[in-house]
């Protein structure tokens, strides 16, 4: 099966080019979404719809900067980024325990206002993570290899911060009840 | 022997035919069909000139059902035999719509589906059966309205759904189709329904949002057009929460005022009906006379808009969540469409009016847009409009996941997931020898399994005997365009297709709707036999249309000649054999074409995305 990068004809890089991702999407999905074949034999009908699973599927990972990411460095050094990973930056756990804590302390307040500027705060340091990362990718033109362990450890801080801004919208959920 | 119709190439084999299709909206308080003619959308009318039909259905002791306005005269004279709000029990279990006071307690009952029933006479009804009625009525009505002759049919039809409807209560809403002998061309969502009706006329590109408040459910969703494609970006609601919230109330006051006693189930159901008639009057007067059993009195729109401001606020938490899932800010809302009937509540425009910050779009009447989008889109999808662009990307509204240890719920397939989409689980074997397995499915956002919808017990059995460990379970999840669920499970290292038993929670198995469908055609009219053969003569020559169309389209450049003749062949074989009588027969036919179009139909999905690329990179230039 192709990759995800192939399946939508796009070179396998870490920038993306969002509007064309999704026009592309849409391109495709006019020629083998379901709804072409709903008077089609029972064929066509089974295989629009795992053409088109396939294709959602791996649009769901482009547009995730960290699936993205996982597929790119699977794509290039065999590594499954999927897995468990130990992170020993201890910068990086001393952050992760600070913001958990001032999550926890933004909650107890049911402070909304505090709430959407940290949400806002960790969207910055999203965009930075995204942009190191990429920095990563466009090293292996360079040095001709990848650091699989540096970049796993890139990608696991990128999907903390995802899972905190998960958290903080659970969060100003509970307080508006 | 019948002599073959060879067409000259490049010719279709049949003169385009015009196929009749209509969109039905199956509402919790009325249900609606309507229907493309000469290139117009309308909603269909019956013969007392009424569009909207009550979604109340009335079952006389000699066996006689009405449905609609007619049924409706037996709700205060014969409540315990007249079942109203139906789609509430659609795919939920007793304990769930217990508390629905539509329903008295002596009236639901429980049934072998898991989903609660109503007891009528000696006999129970189930929720899907009762729906099939009232969609025999709406179809009939199109059959009428559309002048289709005896014996022929509606070719297809689109139902909607509301989008919050998890997989239990869409699968009822396809059994009760198939129990009525309707074909289902797609469920969509009633959201999306509406954005279609609202779109063909504005042509606007953007973000919508829609606002879908009806009888019995609310939902918003979240949608971007673009060159011609809809694409849900996420939804949200409720759904049990609802206009009929807003009579409730009101018949509460009611109640309140006149001291009825509490279990005087007449009283209420007369409070009910003069409840929508005040809210129905406070839309275009200030204040309103009432006169209820022994009181009489004013009730101000100040007094019951006091009363449904918290309802109403619910669904701007939820319009709050599903922008936020949508990844965008009230600000980035183009324009809000307002859907179902209870929108005409003044409060509801006034309230979303200020949260959106923009006057809502109001004009396309509420209670038939979701109706004409979707006969608009069943139109497209029976092939009438072979050159149309339009296309819907629609979104899996309630997260998937599986029971684990402790009664945890692990998600396989979050919500707003564009659809169809498969995930697959592995698994493993936990003692020597064992040859079958259990999947509890569940859909819902939380995080334990009693809090959520339990949708199926899947048990898989044959798996071949290893020793504890060693065997690898692929379990694949597959949720198809009409958002319904699919489990397949096969053993990866020995290849063995495990065999699925699934157990719905609450809902009808296959051979329960196949019973229904079989005991709903009334014998002495009709002959079980000559209609099933009639339904497989139909699909054998849908079958060779659609691959005769595939063949002439590209055929030649995507086949050997080998593999060519070898469809043609089955294709003819199927032909000759379809004007038989023997089912058997055709069925096998049937499936000889279809195992020889297998690869034909996957290469062409190849080659249509090689061909979608191609023109992509063109446009860029």
């Amino acid at each position: 099966m192709k990759n995800p990068f192939e399946l939508f004809g796009l070179e396998p890089n870490f920038l993306l080019n969002e509007p064309e991702l999704s026009q592309k999407l849409r391109n495709m999905l006019q020629a083998v979404h379901p709804d072409r074949f709903a008077s089609g034999s029972d064929q066509e009908q089974l295989a629009a719809m795992q053409k088109t699973t396939q294709i959602n599927d791996a649009y769901g990972i482009l547009k995730s900067p960290v699936r993205r990411a996982q597929a790119l460095l699977q794509l290039k050094t065999g590594v499954d980024g999927t897995g468990e990973v130990t992170v020993k930056d201890p910068m990086f756990l001393m952050q992760q325990l600070e913001l958990r804590e001032e999550l926890e302390i933004l909650s107890d307040k049911k402070d909304m206002n505090g709430l959407l500027a940290f949400a806002e705060e960790i969207e910055s340091m999203e965009k930075k993570q995204i942009a190191n990362i990429n920095d990563f990718f466009q090293q292996e033109d360079e040095n001709h290899a990848l650091d699989s362990d540096k970049i796993l450890t890139e990608i696991y801080k990128l999907q903390f911060l995802r899972k905190t801004l998960i958290d903080i919208e659970a969060a100003e959920e509970k307080i508006l009840g | 022997m019948a002599l073959l119709q060879i067409a000259e190439p490049g010719q279709s084999t049949k003169p385009h035919e015009h196929k009749y299709a209509a969109g039905i909206d199956l509402g919790t308080t009325n249900s609606l069909i309507a229907t493309v003619r000469s290139g117009v959308a309308e909603t269909l009318a019956d013969l007392e000139g009424n569009h909207l039909l009550p979604s109340i259905v009335h079952y006389a002791k000699d066996g006689t059902v009405s449905v609609g306005n007619s049924a409706k005269l037996f709700q205060c004279s014969d409540p315990e035999n007249t079942v109203s709000s139906v789609k509430r029990l659609m795919g939920r279990g007793l304990a769930d719509v217990q508390a629905i006071k539509e329903f008295s307690a002596n009236q639901l009952t429980a049934s072998g589906s898991g989903m609660p029933a109503v007891q009528i006479f000696e006999d129970i009804k189930n929720p899907v059966e009762i729906s099939a009625e009232i969609l025999k009525v709406l179809a009939q009505r199109a059959e009428n309205a559309l002048g289709i002759q005896e014996g022929d049919e509606l070719g297809g039809v689109v139902i909607t759904v509301p989008a919050y409807f998890d997989d239990a209560q869409r699968q009822a809403t396809k059994d009760a189709a198939q129990i009525a002998g309707l074909n289902v061309l797609r469920l969509i969502n009633e959201p999306t329904a509406a954005a279609v009706a609202y779109g063909l006329d504005t042509g606007n590109e953007g973000i919508h949002a829609i606002y879908d408040l009806g009888g019995g459910t609310f939902d918003i969703s979240i949608l971007r057009l673009e060159k011609g494609v809809y694409e849900v970006l996420a939804t949200g609601g409720d759904s049990a929460l609802g206009g009929d919230d807003f009579d409730r109330i009101i018949a509460g006051l009611l109640v309140e005022k006149a001291n009825v006693e509490h279990d005087d189930r007449q009283a209420y159901q007369m409070a009910m009906l003069k409840a929508r008639e005040v809210k129905e009057s406070l839309t275009d007067n200030e204040s309103v006379d009432v006169q209820f059993m022994h009181w009489e009195g004013q009730i101000s729109r100040e007094q019951i808009n006091e009363l449904m401001s918290p309802i109403i606020d619910k669904t701007l938490l939820a319009c709050r969540r599903t922008i936020k899932d949508a990844g965008l800010k009230p600000a980035d809302i183009k324009e809000i469409v307002m859907v179902g009937g209870s929108t005409r509540v003044p409060l509801v425009q006034e309230k979303v009016g200020q949260y959106f910050k923009q006057e809502p779009l109001t004009s396309i009447d509420p209670d038939r847009v979701v109706a004409i989008g979707a006969a608009i889109q069943a139109d497209i999808l029976i092939g009438n409009k072979s050159n149309d662009q339009l296309l819907l990307l629609d979104v899996l509204p309630l997260s998937l996941g599986v029971e684990t240890m402790g009664g945890l719920v692990e998600k396989i397939i979050p919500r707003n997931t564009p659809i169809p989409i498969a995930r697959a689980q592995e698994f493993t074997t936990f003692k020597d020898g064992q040859t079958a397995m259990a999947i509890h499915v569940i859909q819902g956002e939380r995080e334990l399994v009693d809090d959520c919808r339990s949708l199926a017990r899947f048990e898989l059995r044959g798996i071949p005997p290893m020793v504890a460990g060693a065997a690898r379970i692929k379990v694949t999840y597959q949720v198809d365009a009409d958002g319904l669920l699919n489990v397949f499970a096969v053993e990866t290292t020995s290849g063995v297709q495990a065999e699925i038993q699934v157990k719905p929670s609450y809902g009808l198995t296959d051979s329960q709707v196949t019973e229904m469908l079989k005991s709903s055609i009334d014998k002495a009219e009709e002959d079980m036999q000559l209609r099933m053969l009639r339904e497989e003569q139909v699909e054998a020559s849908r079958v060779v249309e659609a691959v005769r169309a595939a063949l002439e389209d590209n055929g030649q450049a995507l086949l050997s000649e080998e593999e060519f003749d070898a469809i043609e062949s089955a294709v003819q074989q199927l032909e000759i054999i379809a004007q038989g009588t023997d089912i058997e027969a055709i069925k096998s036919a049937i499936k000889m074409v279809d195992a020889n179009s297998q690869e034909f139909a996957s290469r062409r999905m190849e080659a249509s995305i090689a061909k979608a690329l191609v023109g992509n990179e063109i446009d860029e230039i």
